[in-house]
This record gives structure tokens, C-alpha cells and sequence, in this order.
């Protein structure tokens, strides 16, 4: 509780936990929505934003509102296995790797260096041809995740190179610490911020990508996510037909969802380095 | 910071309201200019010719249009080539992958980049705003022997290719010679399987022997987006190998030739010929106006627009929302039609839904028929298309000559025809208030549009059929179908109802538009149905692994003329390969023996017999539409925009002295008729 | 010595195999699709509007297996590719028969290289650079802001950025041209004219792929910086007086810059893979519709083509940054 406590005196950590609250209850709201977010035709088309239609509604009828709300849902839920999920596969590997050297690492980076080469575009058009039933949201986090770590472990593994040569590993291994141990305690907090941002790198890379699927077609487009959103609002030409609501909300939720993640990963590994915690919040 | 997010959204939405909408352009009535073409028969030494004459006609009509302002543009040049005598157009097909290589004989080149519709003149071409075949290096129709075993064609008279050769008869027999000799050229097969011998007995006359009865041998030269065209055979006989001959540069009778082309693809430029009347179209035409012609290859729409916005392209195919953008920002823009719809109406395509009769229980018409019925077609159309497609009943569009040869005939045997419900009841679905239901509709949505009788039934079509969601019911029930506690269906077996309707993934495509419509009439209705997009459709549906798709439910027309051995042989048993294997016809795989008999008995009719050829035709039509073996929709819906800073008199829909697309073979035939403005 | 056979051999090992392994996936992936190249061709055929005589069909695809070569086993096609290889060359896509893949490559190759690598650098030394001074001097007001101003830009979906980009360069201001690489007519040749129109028709293109690339560099800069700031020498540096120009260049940057420098490695490597939005937005010659176009219509020779390109640029990346990292952090040894 105090943790949490000290990490709200960070104003931007503060922003960025309220926002990703709400973005969270907005997704829980999906629950109570009205309609079944692939139907079209639920409601009068190209409305304004009015008090009946919050956000206002679309060309094909749906309620920008509630195609927002599910939106944000599946894109969070695609971005959260992909970034996770890669995310403990790039530090394991990378520690273990940058630390070990030898065969070990040459091993680890050769399965590395195989999924970095291999293209990803490839894969995903493949696989999107031979995948008839379209890929569901889970599925999709998951290939992302296969393909999103093996840049970041290659990162972290140059990082514990540097580090292993410091002095304080040295003393460490000398005063008998095991590996594990060493490299959790000694390593994680130089690591974090760098994990985090790799996070955040990769959490935003995967919308990215999501929605650069989705602008070539490669997805489900009836399931509401923010990149499904952004391509009907394209192919629609919103942009040059004036239906701003439509468009600038996609792309509004991309920057908030990117905004809050950035700022919480910042916030949260100023507060675990003890050096810069202390700088900041002075306790 | 935070007043730094404010500014930069607020910097976002003023940009984009910028671009909002001017406001629904002005609609006023005015007279316009209509030019008229004349065909005329001469008799020609002894023999009737038909020849195609041009009377320009300035007829004066009040018609509604959308108010144009006079543009007052600078004309920039485009790299030292006068802007106002250069005529820019979008390319269909996109980027050219083989931009140096103009050998159309081989694969697929890109050929509405210039070469077929403005350098390479075939022997006739159809034009379905005019609904004629037009002659083109033929100079009259082909005249078959009694069994139809023999056919000769004669050849039109003075008439050059572009490098000065003049163009004769040894130029098509050494054509068919050289398609006969190599393996990798597209018409080999068909001319190896058809052609005996063919010979020239005087320079402007060929004369085909051909193996078997073939009453429509003579199509293969009939362009229609793509035919077999003729060499140049004292270009050609002196290469070594015909399958890899870049042909570079094209060298046509047309009255354009190569001027440059980007070796990257996204351009090429036509230059007007000196001898423009050693071409056909100069011959039966005049003069085209443009002196150069640019076709220009673009990777988004947003470009489209924007390129026709800066008026550095005067015609574009664009999508429904496309060209809605560019009439709402373009004073300058007009559509094919000067008001609501707006789009092009008279391509000779019908779209709808195929099933695949080979797979259960998709064999089985009732419920193919239940399906259809529980179509309320008037939202599908609002969702697909906004209600801009012209409804048709049968497997033919209506347009042109359809309504009059075929669906106003069929009204009465429409509206007689009866479905059996199984349990004592029958149904007749036929519903001619359709299309007024449509006009309903577009109503609503704030749209302009006449109530007369004639342009609703140009406009809108003859009739559809009724939704009747309760009579689908009973036709499924009937066969063994029953609704779950939640009001999903199950089929006879009892589990759930899946359908998976594909299309290809191209959002903007009409089989992406029908798939989707109909995936929202289905779950209304109670099925789980789902819209599967995918790029590899072509192949999956070719190969028979479907429920449902977008594809068309029958093949194209010819668009010209009555015969409709085009759209009905595709059915032929003949040609049905079992599932697995790409068939070679209509994806539905459906055929009968009925139906094959039809096919049989319009092969042996001489295509100039019309009454003849009608009778038959209407036959398979009734069959086709006792089965459902696809669901007809609406017409094909083109978009194209037209900027009128520096070219008009286009071929719109009040003035529709051709076809309306410059990706088609008769748009060479267009420009001796595209008026300058002078800018 | 002891580095030659510790670390260099199993390294170039590694470098060979992989590079093996990749190449051969990319033979196989291709080949799993449901349909093979000839059905597609032909369906492409028919959706561009041929009309294909159903008569002869059968004949038609026997000829188009055999001009593909698709004739053999997997075995011996695969055999086939390699011989081909070693003479550099990659045979004639299916597609857009019977152009020759390298002619197809040797055509888009220098408008994605020239592009793609112009932005990587420039976007990589100024996104440091500026992520440096932001995250050294980040209490300073303007540093806030900057953070603030990339922080908005970086998630902008990169197509809706790049088309608003067009959209006020081109049509609200017509500074820019809206479409293409050069001119309509420009033919290529070495003077001054070719080089501005390319300029010209390269820089919305490039400005858009700077900024993206530019604000992800400046943001993990930025964050490394402000963690290098808080070590122990650079405070010993402060207390010792010496010159903070030195100080911000000579410790704190060249320490951050370390992990940077694997991605620009990896960012350089795969340039080959092309800029597919980039090049939809501003119809941008280049790899990457190339490498899609083949993709999606299943033509293996160019497949094969751009990505063993691709393959081979990204492993010596990585290769080369693996052997030249002790020269950048000499505390980095692999003995």
C-alpha cells in the first residue's frame, strides 16, 4: 500500500493509472453493450456526436461508442499476450545468454537470430491463408509474441554483457552468489527500465502491426479492434468525407492507450532504481 | 502538457474539418449537348457491309445536373508535353509488373495500360452503352457455313500499323500460325483444339477451317476486356522464341502508339499516331482530340482522389465512399451519372452470391431458396451499395438490351412461378414492387431521385423478389431443419448451422460488399453466419471448398447483342471437375441435364438467328432460375469521376455515345469525341 | 588465437546456418500454402478479367507447371534453387512471366535502399542525439515537451500519419508531389533535373519514416540516458568540475548509445524487407509491394528472391555488430 502510495505522488503515474482504469471499465462495459458489435445497421448512419450517440456512428451503422469500447478491449487483450508473453520468453533468453556466454549463447542466439530472419510478413500472409476460420484475438497475441522477442532478447543479452564485466559482479561471484540469485537481485534493476521500455515497445509494436494486418485485410474485419476501426474508417474515406468522429477515435485510443502505458512504465522504473527513486521522491 | 495534447488534437480536428464536406453540390437544370452515333448499311459491291458512320448530332436536352463552374486553372506542363492537349487516366489494375515487356500473347501484361485500349485494335469490340458490336479491323461480321464447320471474315481496308506497314491478312494467318506452333502462348490450346487450317484467299480475307462445329469460334477475336489479338507478323517472324519476346515497344493499328513508360510501372504515355487514319478508329471515327495519353498507376485511393483533386488526373475508377469524397471536394468532378446515383449502371456484369451446389446443404434448392428468401434485398442494397445497384431477377444484369430481349418478357412467367412448401402450401415470390421499395429507401437517405416509371425501372430494375423470412422457414422445415430454444438454426442433423460466406478481402470490391450484406440478412434470420475474407478465395472457391461466396453468380455477358452462350455454357457438365481439383467453369459446380441441353441446342444456333437465339436463352434463364444455383443481386456498379478542367463532352449517362471506362477497348473510340476546354 | 577458435569460428558457423535454416523455411512456407502457383496464376488470370476457355483448361495448366518449373518433387526443385544460386540467379517469377526476378529486384532494389537507408540514419542519429540532451537535461522544461510532443506522435497509426502528411503537403499546400517516385515522363538519367524531381518526390515519403523512426529512438534513448545519468562516475564527473559538453558526449552518450547500436544493426538489415505502408500511402516504388504482390499471389521465385536478400543482409548485421561490439564497449570481451 505504501508502494502504491509513493507511486502516486508521480503525477504521471497517477495519469496514466487513471486512464488505464478507465480504459479498463470501458472495456468491462462491453459486457452491458446493446448490440452485437459485428452487426451493421443498428443504428441511423453518419450521425454527429450527439447525446443519443456519444461518440456519433459510422457509415455502416454502428454506434462509434460502443465499436470504440470493444475496440479497446481486443486490442488491449492482443497487446498484453503479445507483450507479456514475448516479454518473458526475450528476458529469459537474453539473461541467460548474455550471462552464461559460451555455447549456451551461442545456441540461444541462433534460434534467435532464426526468428529475427525469418520474415514475419511471410509468415502471418501464410498463415492467414492457411488459417481459413481467420485468427481469433488470442492466436493473433500469440504469433505476435513468437516474433516480438527475439530483437529485444538480443538487447537485454548485449546489456548483461556489459554488466557482467562491472565490478560488483565480481564481487558478487566472489562472495560465492549463485547465478540465478546474482542475476536476479544484481542485474533485474538495471534490466527493468529497459524491460519496460522494451515492453512498451513491443505492447505499441504489436498494435502497430495489428493494425497494419488490418489495413491489408489479414484479419477478421468484423471484430472490433482498433486497427478494424481504423481501416473501416479508411476505406470509407472519413478523412475526406468530414466524418471526423469516426476517425480521430481510433486514433485518439492509440495515443491514450500508448500515452498511459508509457508513463506507467516510466513511473514505475524510476520508482524501482533505488538511485533515481530517491532523486525524485525523496524518501 | 497537458495543454500540449489539447493543441495537437485540436490541430487534428480543425485539419480534418477543413476537409469536410463543401456541402452537397448545386443541382439545377441545363442544356446539354448530345452526340449521337449513326450506324448506317452500305451496300458494298454486292456484298452488305454494315458500316459504322459518326453523325454528330447537337441535340439540346433539359437535364438535371450538378452545377459546374467554370474552372480557371494554370495548366502546368507535364515534363515539356502541353498538360491541355495531354488526357491523364488512373489505371485499373495498379502497378504494371512487367513494365518493359508489352507481349500480350503471353500471361497477363496489364494490357488497360494503353495497349487495348487505345494502341491495339481487334478484329470487333463490344460497347454495351451503345450495345453494339463494333467493327474493328474486321469490317463486317463473321459468315459461317451450314454446319458451322467453316468461317470467313473479311478485313477492313487501309489500314496501317504504326510503324507504316499496311496491316493485311497474312498478319492474322501467321497470328493463328504462330499461336498453333508454340505451347506457352494463352490462345495455343484453344486454337490447337478448334483450327484445322487457316488461309487468305486475297489480301483482306481469311478463311478458317475449323476441326468440329463451333457457332462461336469467332468470339475469341471479339474484345471484351480481352480477346486474341493479331501480330505483327513482320515484327514477329523474325524473333526466335514468340513466349519470351518483350515486344517492346507495342507496335498496334490503333490510333495511338508507345511514346515512354516508367520502368518502374506507375506510368505510361501514348503519343497520337501522324497516320491516325490508317487506324480504324480514325477511319470510322475521326481524330482523337488528346494528343498524348497518360495512364497513371496509383497505390491508394486517398492518392486517387487527391491526384484528381490537384486536377493532374481527369478519369478514375474509385470506390462508393471514393467517389462521394471526390463530388463532395471537387467543384470540378462529375460522376457518369449528373445525379444520384451517380454511378455507372451499364456494366455488363451481375453480382450476387454463388453457392457451392456440391457441398450439403448447399445441394439442395429449397434451401438455396431459403436463403434467398430471407434476403430483405433493399436493406442488403442500402448496406452493400447505399441503394445505387440495379436490381435483377434472372442471371442476366439489366441493362442494355437484357430487359427488353429477356426479364420484360419473363415478367409473366416471373410472377406465375411457384415454390412447393411441402406441406400443401405454395409461394410465389416474385415481387415487382421491389425496386419501388428502393426508391423508398434512397428517399430516406436524403437522395434525389425521379419517380417516373421508366428511370425507376432504368434506375432500380424490374423486380426482385419478396422477403419472406416466415416462407424461408417452411422450405427449411420442409427439409428437416429446426430452431434451437435460442432461435438459431440447426440443420438436419441437428447441430448448429454455420455458414461461411468468403469474398476476397479487397473492402471496396462488390463480392466483398455482397458477402457482407448477406452475412447480416443471415444472422438476422437466425444462422450463424460469418464473413470470411481471404486472398486466397479464387483458389478455394475454384477448387470447391466453400459454403457460400461473393463470386458472381453467373459469368459475365457479352454486353452487346442477345446471345447468351457466354453466360450459360459455364454450367456445362462438361466442365465440372470433382472437388479438390480447380473446376474450369461456374464455382457453383451445378449443372443439370436440362440445362446441358439448352447449352447444346444454342451452340447449333447461328448467333445472328436473335428470335432463335432469344427462345433458347430465355429457357436457361427459367432454369437457372428454378435452381438458385447463385443468388442475383444487383448489377455491376462502376465509380468512375470525371474532372472537367481540361476535357469534356464524356460519354455520361444523358449523353452516352460510349462506354464510360477508359480501361475498355472502345475507349480509343472515345477520344475523337473528348472536347478540349482550352485551359 | 584463443579468439579466432573460441568466439570466430562457432560464430561464422552460427552466421552460415542460420542463414541456411532461414532460407531453407522460406523455400518450405511458401509451398504449404493450400494452392500452388499455377491454380493462382490462373485464378488471377480470371479475376482480372481473361476469359479463360474452359475447354482447354486442363492443357493450359500442364503448360504453366512447365514454364514454372514446378515439374518435380519439393527434392529436386529444392536442388534446382541452390544450383541456380550460385549463380546469383533467382530464376523468372511466375507472375509476371517471363520477367526475371533479379530484373524485378535490380528495379525496385536502389528506390528502397536509397530511401530506407537515408531515414534509418538520419532518424537514428538525430532521435540519440536528441533523446541524449533531452534525457540528460531532463528537468529542463523543453525536454518535458519534447517528451510530451513524441509521446503523441510515436503511437499515431503510421498510415493515418503518413496520409495526413500527403494530405497537407500535397493538396491543402501544394508543395509535394501526391504520387510516385519521379515525374510523370522523367526519364533517369544523372543530372540535376532527375535528382531534384527525385528529392522532391522522396521527401514526404522520408519525412514520414524519420519521425516514426526518430521518435522510437528518442524515447529509448531518452530512458537510457536518464538511467546512465544516475550512475556513480558521471556524478564523480560532475564533482570534478569537468566541462559538461565533455561530460554529456564523452560519458553519458557513448555509454547509451551501446544498445543502440544492435538496433541500428538490425534496423539497416532489414531495410531489404522494404516499407510496405509507405509505399501503399505515396505509391512509392520499392520492395515491399514486390515482396507482398508475390506473396499473395504465391510466386516463389521472387519470394525466394527478396527475402534470401533479406536473410542474408540481416544476419551479417548482426554478425558484424556481434564482432565489433568489444570495439565500441571495451569492457565486452569474449574469451
Amino acid at each position: 500500500m505504501k508502494v502504491f502510495r509513493d507511486l502516486l505522488r508521480d503525477y504521471r503515474f497517477m495519469w496514466s493509472f487513471g486512464v488505464l482504469c478507465a480504459l479498463l471499465f470501458v472495456s468491462f462495459l462491453t459486457i452491458f453493450a446493446p448490440d452485437d458489435p459485428t452487426l451493421w445497421g443498428v443504428v441511423p448512419r453518419d450521425m454527429k456526436p450527439s447525446w443519443s450517440y456519444l461518440l456519433g456512428t459510422s457509415s455502416k451503422g454502428q454506434d462509434v461508442f460502443w465499436q470504440a469500447a470493444f475496440a479497446v478491449r481486443n486490442s488491449l487483450i492482443i497487446a498484453l499476450i503479445a507483450g507479456v508473453v514475448s516479454r518473458v520468453i526475450a528476458v529469459l533468453v537474453g539473461m541467460v545468454a548474455g550471462y552464461k556466454r559460451g555455447r549456451t549463447d551461442t545456441v540461444l542466439m541462433f534460434i534467435a537470430d532464426c526468428f529475427l530472419v525469418i520474415p514475419l510478413f511471410l509468415i502471418i500472409v501464410m498463415l492467414a491463408m492457411l488459417v481459413r476460420e481467420q485468427m481469433n484475438l488470442v492466436t493473433m497475441g500469440l504469433l505476435l509474441a513468437f516474433f516480438g522477442w527475439a530483437w529485444d532478447a538480443r538487447v537485454i543479452r548485449s546489456q548483461i554483457l556489459s554488466l557482467r564485466e562491472r565490478e560488483f559482479t565480481q564481487t558478487a561471484v566472489l562472495s560465492g552468489t549463485r547465478t540465478l540469485p546474482l542475476v536476479l537481485k544484481e542485474y533485474m534493476p538495471f534490466s527493468t527500465p529497459l524491460v519496460f521500455s522494451t515492453l512498451i515497445n513491443n505492447m505499441s509494436w504489436a498494435i502497430g502491426m495489428e493494425i497494419t494486418l488490418a489495413i491489408l485485410g489479414l484479419v477478421d474485419m468484423d471484430v472490433p479492434t482498433l486497427g478494424t476501426m481504423l481501416q473501416w474508417a479508411i476505406s470509407y474515406q472519413a478523412m475526406l468525407l468530414g466524418y471526423w468522429w469516426w476517425i480521430l477515435t481510433p486514433i485518439a485510443l492509440s495515443v491514450l492507450l500508448f500515452v498511459a502505458l508509457y508513463w506507467l512504465s516510466v513511473s514505475i522504473s524510476e520508482y524501482l532504481d533505488p538511485r533515481t527513486r530517491i532523486q525524485r521522491v525523496g524518501a | 502538457m497537458r495543454k500540449t495534447v489539447f493543441t495537437v488534437w485540436l490541430v487534428l480536428v480543425v485539419a480534418s474539418l477543413i476537409l469536410a464536406a463543401c456541402g452537397t453540390p448545386e443541382v439545377v437544370e441545363k442544356p446539354v449537348e448530345v452526340t449521337r452515333i449513326v450506324v448506317e448499311t452500305q451496300i458494298v459491291e454486292g456484298a452488305p457491309v454494315e458500316v459504322t458512320k459518326v453523325v454528330k448530332e447537337v441535340v439540346t436536352q433539359e437535364v438535371v445536373v450538378t452545377a459546374t463552374p467554370v474552372p480557371k486553372e494554370e495548366a502546368p506542363d507535364v515534363l515539356g508535353l502541353p498538360r491541355n492537349e495531354m488526357f491523364i487516366a488512373g489505371q485499373l489494375t495498379g502497378r504494371v509488373g512487367t513494365p518493359s515487356n508489352f507481349n500480350e500473347w503471353v500471361g497477363w501484361k496489364w494490357r488497360d495500360r494503353g495497349m487495348q485500349n487505345l494502341a491495339n485494335e481487334p478484329l470487333w469490340s463490344v460497347d454495351f452503352a451503345t450495345g453494339q458490336i463494333v467493327p474493328g479491323l474486321a469490317a463486317g461480321d463473321a459468315v459461317y457455313n451450314a454446319d458451322f464447320t467453316e468461317v470467313t471474315i473479311p478485313l477492313r481496308k487501309g489500314v496501317a500499323w504504326d510503324d507504316g506497314t499496311p496491316f493485311t491478312s497474312a498478319d492474322v494467318v501467321f497470328t493463328i500460325e504462330t499461336l498453333i506452333k508454340y505451347e506457352g502462348l494463352n490462345s495455343h490450346n484453344f486454337m490447337v483444339d478448334n483450327v484445322v487450317s487457316v488461309t487468305a484467299p486475297d489480301d483482306y480475307t481469311v478463311v478458317f477451317k475449323l476441326k468440329q462445329s463451333n457457332s462461336r469460334f469467332h468470339t475469341t477475336f471479339l474484345d471484351r476486356w480481352g480477346s486474341t489479338w493479331i501480330m505483327p507478323k513482320h515484327i514477329f517472324e523474325k524473333v526466335a522464341d514468340p513466349v519470351t519476346f518483350e515486344f517492346n515497344p507495342f507496335v498496334g493499328t490503333g490510333p495511338y502508339k508507345l511514346h515512354s513508360f516508367d520502368p518502374n510501372g506507375y506510368w505510361t504515355i501514348w503519343e497520337k499516331r501522324a497516320d491516325w487514319d490508317k487506324s480504324p478508329t480514325g477511319i470510322i471515327f475521326g481524330e482523337p482530340k488528346p494528343k498524348y495519353v497518360v495512364f497513371q498507376a496509383f497505390a491508394n485511393e486517398g492518392a486517387k482522389i487527391l491526384a484528381q483533386l490537384t486536377h493532374s488526373l481527369d478519369a478514375v475508377d474509385l470506390s462508393a465512399e471514393g467517389l462521394k469524397a471526390a463530388l463532395a471536394q471537387g467543384e470540378t468532378n462529375r460522376a457518369y451519372q449528373p445525379t444520384f446515383p451517380w454511378v455507372v449502371n451499364n456494366d455488363p456484369a451481375l453480382t450476387g452470391l454463388t453457392f457451392n451446389t456440391a457441398k450439403a446443404p448447399y445441394d439442395n434448392p429449397d434451401v438455396r431458396w431459403a436463403l434467398l428468401l430471407a434476403i430483405d434485398i433493399v436493406e442488403y442494397e442500402g448496406q452493400a451499395v447505399d441503394g445505387t445497384g440495379t436490381l435483377s431477377p434472372v442471371h442476366v444484369p439489366s441493362l442494355g438490351s437484357y430487359p427488353a430481349d429477356y426479364i420484360e418478357p419473363m415478367q409473366q412467367w416471373l410472377s406465375d412461378f411457384t415454390l412447393d412448401l411441402g406441406n400443401g402450401e405454395t409461394f410465389k415470390p416474385y415481387d415487382t414492387d421491389a425496386p419501388k421499395r428502393l426508391v423508398v429507401y434512397v428517399k430516406d437517405r436524403g437522395y434525389v431521385v425521379s419517380e417516373e416509371a421508366v428511370m425507376v425501372a432504368k434506375t432500380f430494375g424490374l423486380g426482385w423478389y419478396k422477403y419472406a423470412p416466415d416462407v424461408a422457414a417452411k422450405l427449411l422445415e420442409k427439409n428437416g431443419f429446426s430452431k434451437n430454444a435460442d432461435g438459431k438454426w440447426l440443420l438436419p442433423d441437428g447441430t448448429p448451422w454455420k455458414v461461411e460466406v468468403m469474398s476476397r478481402s479487397d473492402m471496396s470490391h462488390l463480392e466483398f460488399k455482397n458477402a457482407a450484406a448477406a452475412v447480416q440478412q443471415w444472422k438476422k434470420f437466425g444462422i450463424d453466419a460469418a464473413h470470411v475474407p481471404s486472398d486466397n478465395v479464387s483458389a478455394l472457391t475454384g477448387n470447391g471448398e466453400f459454403d457460400v461466396a461473393g463470386n458472381w453468380p453467373a459469368q459475365e455477358p457479352w454486353g452487346a447483342g442477345a446471345d447468351l452462350y457466354r453466360v450459360l455454357d459455364y454450367y456445362n457438365s462438361a466442365y465440372i471437375e470433382p472437388v479438390g481439383t480447380l473446376t474450369k467453369a461456374h464455382t457453383s459446380r451445378w449443372s443439370t441435364p436440362e440445362m446441358d441441353d439448352v447449352i447444346k441446342r444454342l451452340r447449333e444456333t447461328d448467333p445472328a438467328n436473335t428470335a432463335e437465339v432469344i427462345a433458347i436463352g430465355t429457357e436457361g434463364l427459367k432454369l437457372l432460375v428454378k435452381e438458385m444455383p447463385g443468388i442475383p443481386t444487383f448489377g455491376y456498379i462502376g465509380f468512375v469521376s470525371w474532372d472537367q478542367t481540361y476535357w469534356t463532352n464524356w460519354p455520361g449517362s444523358e449523353n452516352p455515345y460510349n462506354q464510360p471506362y477508359t480501361h475498355w477497348g472502345p475507349f480509343k473510340y472515345m477520344t475523337p469525341f473528348l472536347e478540349p476546354t482550352g485551359n | 588465437m584463443e579468439f579466432v577458435k573460441q568466439y570466430l569460428i562457432p560464430r561464422l558457423v552460427q552466421y552460415f546456418l542460420v542463414m541456411f535454416v532461414g532460407i531453407t523455411a522460406v523455400f518450405i512456407l511458401p509451398r504449404l500454402a493450400p494452392s500452388d502457383p499455377v491454380e493462382r496464376t490462373i485464378t488471377q488470370l480470371r479475376s482480372q478479367g481473361s476469359y479463360l476457355d474452359p475447354g482447354t483448361m486442363d492443357e493450359f495448366i500442364e503448360d504453366l507447371t512447365e514454364m514454372y518449373g514446378l515439374g518435380g518433387s519439393w527434392l529436386e526443385q529444392y536442388g534446382a534453387f541452390w544450383q541456380r544460386l550460385f549463380h546469383a540467379d533467382f530464376g523468372v517469377s511466375f507472375f509476371q512471366f517471363p520477367t526475371p526476378v533479379n530484373e524485378l529486384i535490380r528495379t525496385a532494389l536502389p528506390w528502397t535502399a536509397a530511401l530506407l537507408l537515408t531515414t534509418t540514419v538520419l532518424s537514428w542519429v538525430g532521435g540519440n542525439l536528441v533523446g541524449g540532451l533531452a534525457g540528460y537535461f531532463n528537468r529542463k522544461r523543453w525536454s518535458k515537451f519534447l517528451d510530451t510532443v513524441v509521446m503523441i506522435i510515436r503511437p499515431l497509426p503510421y498510415y493515418i500519419m503518413s496520409f495526413a502528411l500527403l494530405l497537407l503537403f500535397a493538396y491543402v499546400v501544394r508543395w509535394f508531389p501526391v504520387s510516385g517516385g519521379t515525374d510523370i515522363g522523367r526519364r533517369a538519367a544523372f543530372n540535376w533535373p532527375f535528382i531534384k524531381d527525385v528529392l522532391r518526390h522522396a521527401f514526404l515519403p522520408a519525412l514520414s519514416l524519420v519521425i516514426l523512426g526518430g521518435a522510437i529512438w528518442f524515447q529509448t534513448m531518452k530512458l537510457i540516458v536518464q538511467n546512465v545519468n544516475a550512475e556513480a562516475f558521471v556524478q564523480y564527473a560532475k564533482l570534478g568540475g569537468v566541462k559538461e559538453g565533455r561530460i554529456v558526449s564523452r560519458y553519458v552518450i557513448r555509454n547509451a548509445m551501446l544498445p543502440q547500436i544492435t538496433g541500428l544493426a538490425l534496423a539497416l538489415g532489414q531495410i531489404f524487407s522494404g516499407a510496405l505502408i509507405t509505399e501503399i500511402v505515396f505509391s512509392y516504388p520499392g520492395l515491399g509491394t514486390l515482396l507482398y504482390n508475390a506473396i499473395i499471389t504465391g510466386d516463389y521465385n521472387l519470394i525466394m528472391g527478396i527475402t534470401v536478400i533479406s536473410i542474408v543482409a540481416i544476419t551479417t548485421a548482426v554478425l558484424l555488430i556481434d564482432l565489433l561490439y568489444p570495439l565500441f564497449d571495451p569492457r565486452v570481451r569474449y574469451a
